[in-house]
């Protein structure tokens, strides 16, 4: 790709030489700043704009008609709409692993991708947030589920893991979000202040919510990063184990397992990493942000999905071993059904794109190619989203009377559903590159050499130049 | 009455008040505070309180907005002795069906007919319905049903009224009076004393008219047989209460198509207990699988061409065993489909058994066999002295073969010796066999008149259409199956002024007596004299005791049949002889109840197929010949073609293949097919397969695959089972469906509750409720279960559960809440077959309850599992984690849509709300977006526990009966309170062989299932 560094257009390369504190804020906020994005930008956003009207389009349709415009049927009663919340739920949680946990971890690499992984986090689970209120039969009343007092002295009925569920990504997503904003403060004051026109200092001003840099602020504002990372870690771990009860604790062969919670986390992270490379790839492509994420970070994601995609994969095997070994004909037939049944072509797909393909990243080749990462990110993420097929769908599809068996075919309306959710995920993902920063430009510049000067170990490790892609 | 309301040739439904408002007579009788004594022109003086309770009923429905007859307009100021608003009341009436008249009681409410049951007192249905009768209400409120008169002039149908029919017999009349010999009349058969005597009246003043006796499915060869048998024609009754050895041939006597279905079932019932006495043992000879072939202990598939070889061996085998009192037995036949030795060893041991258990055994044939194998059913019958305590019969008068006289009708037509051809309630042009082309011969005919209930095929061909009345809509009479006196009286007034068949001929006639009642008054002097007695048989629905004595019999020598070639046919898939075989169908019968959308989608009781029929064959037979299931074939026989989806049915005879009749129709309506209407017909027409010489069972066809497929709408194995799932089925089947040998049974009777072992059961939860009042709980008898369906329907009919339509069924969303489970087993040539109804389990601890997230489904106090519908907002995750997945969803808003051929029309046409009035009042009726299911029918529960509660007593056992236990034929159900342990249900509970459904979840389910025993021969194993 040509990088052919323009003063006056950050969409047209990086910036030569090395990196400084300046050249970081520089090369960061002039996204923002920009007056006109790029083409390329317009494109996606078009794309994206016409998704996200075909969710709006299909969303309205099932309001009008009844959820029956899905595919749902019985026995499969539970299809796509819970597929694909529990498929963004999953993506949600890479953000928050990012920001929170490895910052507690100390992993300084995460600076380069943690606002965009937050952000990521942020949109996934609006768009997850989205499926439980309209996949109801009334859609009109998905209240009834919270605990509003009211005069009929009705409540919610609290043994039921739906109902774990709206406190548990609730909770999630407002501690996401407060995360996500309060560690972009310090970021937005300083758009604010290279802002040239009234409207934008007005904007950016009430974002940044008075931030002046005192050492009092950075103070509080470092206290109140770490409590909120204290906070976010168990969350990364509690909401997906509270999605998984939805099914460990019902019934159902195939859902009834014990495994659900961890294997859920495990998967969540594994999609969420294989969503955020998704979106690094082209953001540093594009947004010439190649010296701040780093060949070396991808590689390090890469890690990272092919630890968990093998976690993914060991339990994929152990459900197979417990059916098994528990002697329950039921489940033993559910997993049976899932390698030779008629959903197996879905099963087939989730163990290549889960459990084979990542295996590549065994190579430093394949790791550190951005194309590749890239293509594998996809792949998983598309493996991802057959895993809660294969376990909401087959094994709904078969389940204890024979008598009840269906095979369920989606709709043309769940596919419309399934891709205007990516309308909405990357409209307003294409709307964050475009107008806030992308990377946190305060923590990259506490990570640089600059930072640490005369820390000569610390400059040693900052100071190489990117390796090229 | 039941006038043709000249006054408004558009009849409508719906009436404003505001259009009551402006008649002067209304606005008279608002301001007579005391009415007037309601005796219109049209009433005769002293004309019983029973009818002008339904005239004032009819006028409370002309209030509520539907139609009405301005002179009877009362106030409910003034409400009528004993009708409480807002109360249900039950009449008795009756319903026939092939002469055979079956007694029911009609649930009325606010004067709109509801709900139908079986007339406890009655002989032939003793408390039970088929699912035709179940269906009779929403059949009422069919809005297809003609509206007025009808008159072709020309090539133009135009609308007319009721008068200018009557002027138009006026002028006719005279000239029939004055010769007759070219007027006939096609009519049903029918039992009705006042149809007869009208009858013999018009064949009496139209000298020469005929009368010609038709039924589209049903032959008159059981009677054929017995003429002879015993020279004179009789009619069998059997008693298979009193059987220990069943045999059917080809018989399907226990199936809604056999009008004493449902009092066979329960007789057949009775002899299926396998504690305290002997239980019976059932053979069955069958080229499909019948209900009887079902709960069969020994089942023999054998193509429907054999039947007379095999009745014949059969005969000789047991005359030989009988000795000297056998003698004037059949040689053995040398058919080579009885050579193999499998069915030789079958017969000896059948023989065997029927000679051991003489006095106590019985033979039933099928309806299409030849008069011959009947002759030799009734001979063996007489032989194994069965008469008198398995069977009776009947005598009954003399008449011409019923095959013979339509011949002879269309025969006189070719020749242009009829003028006038008036058809009563049957539809022949669409039934008759294609060879006879009674459409061809219609348009020969001058003047025709059709009094049906639709512009069918037929009557929209002929040059008069009068519109019938619904059987519950008029006053009839009939005979049971046993000739006991039928009266039927109507719960509405006729919604379309239509006109029974006895009322027709009275005007027809010129009869004096022009109104229903007083034909049947008139018909029934001599035996109801008094206006008691009357008032009582009206109320009963029938006159105890009316049945005629049976008739003693003499067993005449039969002659040596001849096996005709076809009867001697090897029949295989492999040679390529194939038979057909064209039978009436479950559901649709000769295609009268096609219209009928709960009838559509009734899951056929063996295919499990919904809206529509297909050729069934085996699955051997298929594989044989390269067809797959689901394929589209085409089926040839006598140079006729037919194309449609085939089915692989297990239990087949190999070669045999069957189409159901009924299907296809262009002329139905808006459910069955109606080309006007651009409604595609349901299923495929399979009648113009169908010659007059062999209308049911025809030899020489072929099938073979064409291009194509076509789905079958089925509500299990919906989709082609795979390998895997086959095998899983096989593992569970004998875990969810507890099955044994009376042998083993006695050794271990409760095996059931030991098919699956699991770890003590401990729940998480208290045990919300202590159960200190009720504990309701149900027992269904899987052995007693013959899988007829009868109540899902009534289950349908009670609980105004949605119709989904074929697109629906075909995604998996039918609503049915009861759903009768069906497996095999054994080979699929020769199955075995078990059904296991499964309605909600009502679990104590119930999956459903935890998982709600907003409380909509609670457990009550007396143990249900209650659905608030207010509350449910649909989250499916109760569906989700049903084990027995009882749950159903409504997905769209199935009530508007029902009738519509695709789900997202929603219904334009307001007059399809006229169905709407077929709605039980005490049931919720759901909305989309929510999820329903059994309730025990707890509306019934409530209604017992109010009136007990007023009354100051307790609820007797029995008294509440859900709908489902009500209507079956074979008593399979029983319900009641578990507190109570002298109750039916307790007991049944407390049996051995009780054992709940995956009881290895904990769920504690309240219903119980009795587990299958089967008697097998022992030398047949």
């Amino acid at each position: 790709m040509a990088t052919l560094w323009s003063e006056t257009n950050p969409y047209l390369g990086e910036p030569k030489g090395d990196t400084d504190f300046a050249r970081i804020t520089d090369n960061v906020a002039r996204v923002a700043e920009a007056p006109k994005p790029p083409i390329g930008w317009y494109i996606a956003f078009g794309i994206a704009l016409a998704m996200l009207t075909g969710f709006g389009a299909s969303l309205g349709w099932v309001m009008w008609v009844g959820i029956g415009a899905w595919g749902n049927m019985h026995p499969v009663a539970w299809a796509f709409p819970i597929v694909n919340f529990v498929f963004w739920v999953g993506i949600g949680h890479a953000g928050t692993l990012i920001s929170a946990i490895l910052f507690l971890l100390r992993q300084t690499w995460r600076t380069a991708i943690n606002r965009f992984a937050e952000a990521m986090t942020i949109f996934a689970v609006i768009c997850a947030g989205i499926f439980p209120g309209v996949h109801i039969g009334r859609p009109w009343m998905p209240y009834y589920m919270f605990p509003v007092p009211n005069q009929m002295s009705m409540w919610p009925q609290f043994r039921s893991p739906l109902e774990w569920d709206i406190f548990a990504v609730g909770t999630y997503f407002t501690i996401s979000l407060l995360f996500w904003f309060m560690g972009m403060i310090p970021d937005l004051a300083t758009i604010r202040d290279r802002a040239t026109t009234t409207p934008r200092r007005f904007i950016y001003g009430i974002l940044a919510m008075g931030w002046r840099g005192s050492s009092r602020q950075w103070h509080r504002y470092e206290r109140a990063y770490l409590l909120l990372a204290a906070l976010a870690t168990p969350l990364v771990l509690s909401v997906h184990s509270v999605v998984s009860f939805d099914f460990a604790t019902s019934q159902a062969p195939g859902w009834h397992t014990t495994i659900f919670p961890p294997y859920f986390v495990a998967g969540a992270i594994f999609g969420g990493f294989a969503m955020v490379v998704t979106l690094a790839v082209p953001a540093r492509q594009f947004f010439g942000l190649k010296r701040l994420i780093e060949i070396r970070h991808l590689e390090l994601m890469n890690k990272v999905i092919l630890a968990t995609g093998m976690m993914v994969g060991y339990a994929y095997g152990m459900e197979f071993f417990i059916a098994w070994y528990s002697g329950n004909p039921y489940e033993n037939f559910v997993f049976a059904n899932r390698l030779f049944g008629p959903y197996a072509w879905a099963y087939w797909t989730m163990i290549a794109c889960n459990v084979v393909i990542p295996q590549l990243h065994w190579f430093e080749k394949v790791r550190t190619n951005v194309w590749a990462t890239l293509a594998i990110g996809v792949v998983v993420n598309v493996g991802m989203w057959f895993e809660r097929f294969v376990i909401i769908c087959t094994s709904m599809s078969r389940d204890f009377m024979p008598a009840n068996w269906g095979y369920y075919i989606p709709s043309k309306i769940d596919f419309l559903t399934l891709g205007g959710s990516f309308g909405l995920f990357f409209t307003l993902f294409l709307l964050f590159c475009r107008f806030l920063p992308m990377v946190a430009i305060a923590e990259v510049k506490s990570v640089h050499r600059d930072a640490h000067a005369g820390h000569g170990h610390d400059a040693h490790e900052h100071s190489h130049s990117p390796r090229t892609a | 009455m039941s006038s043709m309301n000249e006054k408004h040739p558009k009849p409508t439904y719906w009436r404003s008040l505001a259009e009551l408002d402006n008649d002067p007579k209304f606005q008279k009788m608002l301001e007579n505070e005391f009415a007037e004594p309601l005796e219109g022109p049209d009433m005769a003086p002293g004309t019983p309180a029973r009818r002008r309770f339904l005239q004032i009923m009819g006028a409370s429905i002309a209030l509520s907005g539907c139609r009405f007859k301005e002179d009877k307009l009362l106030a409910f100021s003034r409400r009528p002795e004993g009708v409480v608003p807002g109360e249900s009341r039950q009449f008795a009436t009756a319903v026939e069906l092939n002469g055979v008249a079956t007694g029911l009681l009609v649930t009325s409410y606010d004067g709109r007919p509801i709900k139908v049951t079986g007339n406890p007192l009655h002989p032939t249905s003793a408390g039970g319905a088929s699912a035709f009768h179940q269906a009779a209400v929403l059949s009422v409120y069919d809005p297809d049903r003609s509206e007025g008169v009808t008159h072709l002039e020309g090539r133009a149908r135009t609308a007319s009224t009721r008068k200018k029919f009557e002027e138009f017999l006026v002028s006719e009349r005279a000239r029939w009076q004055a010769n007759g010999s070219k007027f006939r009349v096609l009519a049903s058969v029918s039992s009705s004393p006042s149809l007869a005597s009208l009858r013999d009246r018009l064949l009496a003043s139209f000298p020469g008219a005929k009368w010609v006796e038709y039924s589209a499915v049903e032959t008159d060869n059981p009677e054929a047989g017995t003429a002879l048998c015993f020279g004179k024609q009789h009619r069998a009754v059997y008693q298979l209460e009193n059987a220990r050895v069943v045999l059917s041939v080809h018989s399907d006597a226990a199936g809604a198509t056999d009008p004493s279905g449902v009092i066979a079932s329960r007789g057949l019932a009775q002899g299926r207990v396998p504690e305290g006495k002997p239980m019976s043992r059932v053979y069955a000879v069958e080229s499909s699988l019948s209900l009887i072939g079902g709960i069969a202990d020994h089942r023999l598939s054998m193509p429907a061409c054999s039947a007379k070889a095999f009745l014949a061996a059969l005969d000789a085998e047991v005359s030989k065993l009988l000795g000297e009192a056998g003698k004037g037995a059949q040689p053995v036949p040398s058919a080579k489909s009885l050579q193999a030795p499998a069915t030789q060893k079958f017969i000896a041991t059948l023989a065997k058994d029927l000679v051991a258990n003489r006095g106590a055994s019985v033979i039933l044939a099928g309806n299409h066999l030849p008069a011959e194998a009947h002759a030799i059913a009734h001979r063996l019958n007489v032989l194994l002295d069965g008469v008198g305590k398995t069977v009776t019969y009947q005598e009954l008068p003399l008449r011409e073969r019923r095959s013979e006289a339509l011949s002879g009708l269309l025969r006189d037509i070719a020749a242009n010796a009829v003028e006038t051809l008036v058809i009563i309630g049957e539809n022949p042009v669409l039934t008759a066999p294609s060879d006879a082309d009674f459409a061809g011969a219609l348009s020969k005919v001058k003047t025709s008149i059709a009094l049906t209930e639709f512009a069918d095929e037929t009557a929209r061909l002929c040059t008069w259409h009068i519109p019938q009345a619904h059987a519950l809509e008029a006053w009839g009479d009939g005979l049971a199956h046993d000739g006991t006196l039928t009266l039927s009286q109507p719960l509405i007034e006729p919604l379309h002024g239509g006109l029974s068949a006895i009322e027709f001929l009275a005007l027809l006639v010129n009869d004096i007596k022009r109104d229903g009642l007083d034909i049947v008054r008139r018909t029934h002097a001599a035996l109801l004299p008094s206006q008691k007695a009357w008032n009582k048989a009206v109320h009963d629905g029938l006159l105890p005791g009316s049945a005629p004595a049976p008739a003693s019999v003499t067993l005449a020598t039969l002659p040596a049949f001849a096996l005709t070639e076809s009867d001697l046919a090897e029949v295989g898939a492999t040679n390529g002889k194939l038979e057909l075989v064209l039978a009436a169908d479950s559901k649709v019968y000769d295609g009268r109840f096609s219209n009928n959308a709960w009838l559509q989608e009734l899951p056929e009781p063996l295919t499990k197929q919904t809206w529509g029929n297909a050729v069934w064959l085996s699955p051997a037979t298929a594989k044989a010949l390269g067809i797959g299931d689901g394929d589209l074939a085409k089926v040839s026989v006598s140079g006729k073609e037919l194309t449609l989806p085939a089915l692989y049915v297990p239990g087949q005879a190999e070669g045999s293949l069957r189409i159901p009749l009924g299907y296809g129709r262009h002329f139905a309506g808006h459910v069955g097919g109606h080309d006007d209407a651009n409604v595609t017909p349901v299923g495929t027409n399979a009648y113009p397969l169908s010659t007059t010489a062999t209308p049911f069972v025809l030899a020489g066809a072929t099938i073979v695959r064409v291009d194509g497929r076509q789905e079958i709408a089925t509500v299990q194995d919906l989709h082609a089972i795979d390998a895997i799932g086959q095998q899983g089925i096989d593992e569970r089947r004998g875990l969810l469906l507890a099955e044994t040998t009376l042998e083993k049974f006695e050794k271990e009777p409760d095996f059931a509750k030991h098919l699956v072992h699991h770890p003590p059961l401990e729940s998480m939860w208290n045990d919300p409720v202590a159960y200190e009042g009720h504990k309701w709980g149900m027992a269904i008898d899987l052995n007693k279960c013959t899988g007829c369906s009868a109540c899902i329907t009534a289950c349908q009919a009670e609980n105004n559960i949605p119709v989904v339509g074929k697109d629906s069924v075909l995604m998996g969303r039918e609503m049915l809440w009861l759903r009768v489970d069906r497996y095999f087993s054994g080979t699929p040539e020769n199955p075995k077959l078990s059904f296991q109804p499964v309605p909600c389990q009502q679990c104590e601890n119930a999956p459903c309850e935890q998982v709600c997230p907003v409380g909509a489904t609670m457990h009550s106090h007396e143990g249900l599992n209650d659905m608030v519908y207010n509350r449910c907002i649909g989250t499916r995750y109760c569906s989700a984690n049903c084990p027995y997945k009882v749950r159903r969803f409504n997905y769209l808003n199935f009530h508007l849509d029902k009738v519509e051929a695709t789900p997202f029309q929603s219904v334009k046409d307001k007059k399809k709300l006229l169905m709407h009035m077929v709605f039980n009042p005490e049931v919720t009726v759901r909305a989309r977006g929510v999820m329903e299911k059994c309730t025990f029918c707890v509306q019934r529960i409530q209604n017992v526990k109010i009136k007990a509660k007023n009354a100051k007593r307790a609820i007797a056992d029995g008294e509440i009966k859900t709908a489902c236990q009500e209507t079956c034929p074979s008593q399979a159900i029983s319900f009641g309170d578990l507190n109570d342990p002298t109750s039916a249900v307790a007991k049944d509970h407390a049996l051995p062989r009780a054992y709940t459904i995956l009881e290895e979840l904990n769920n504690r389910p309240r219903v119980r299932y009795l587990a299958r025993i089967r008697n097998p021969h022992p030398e047949l194993g």
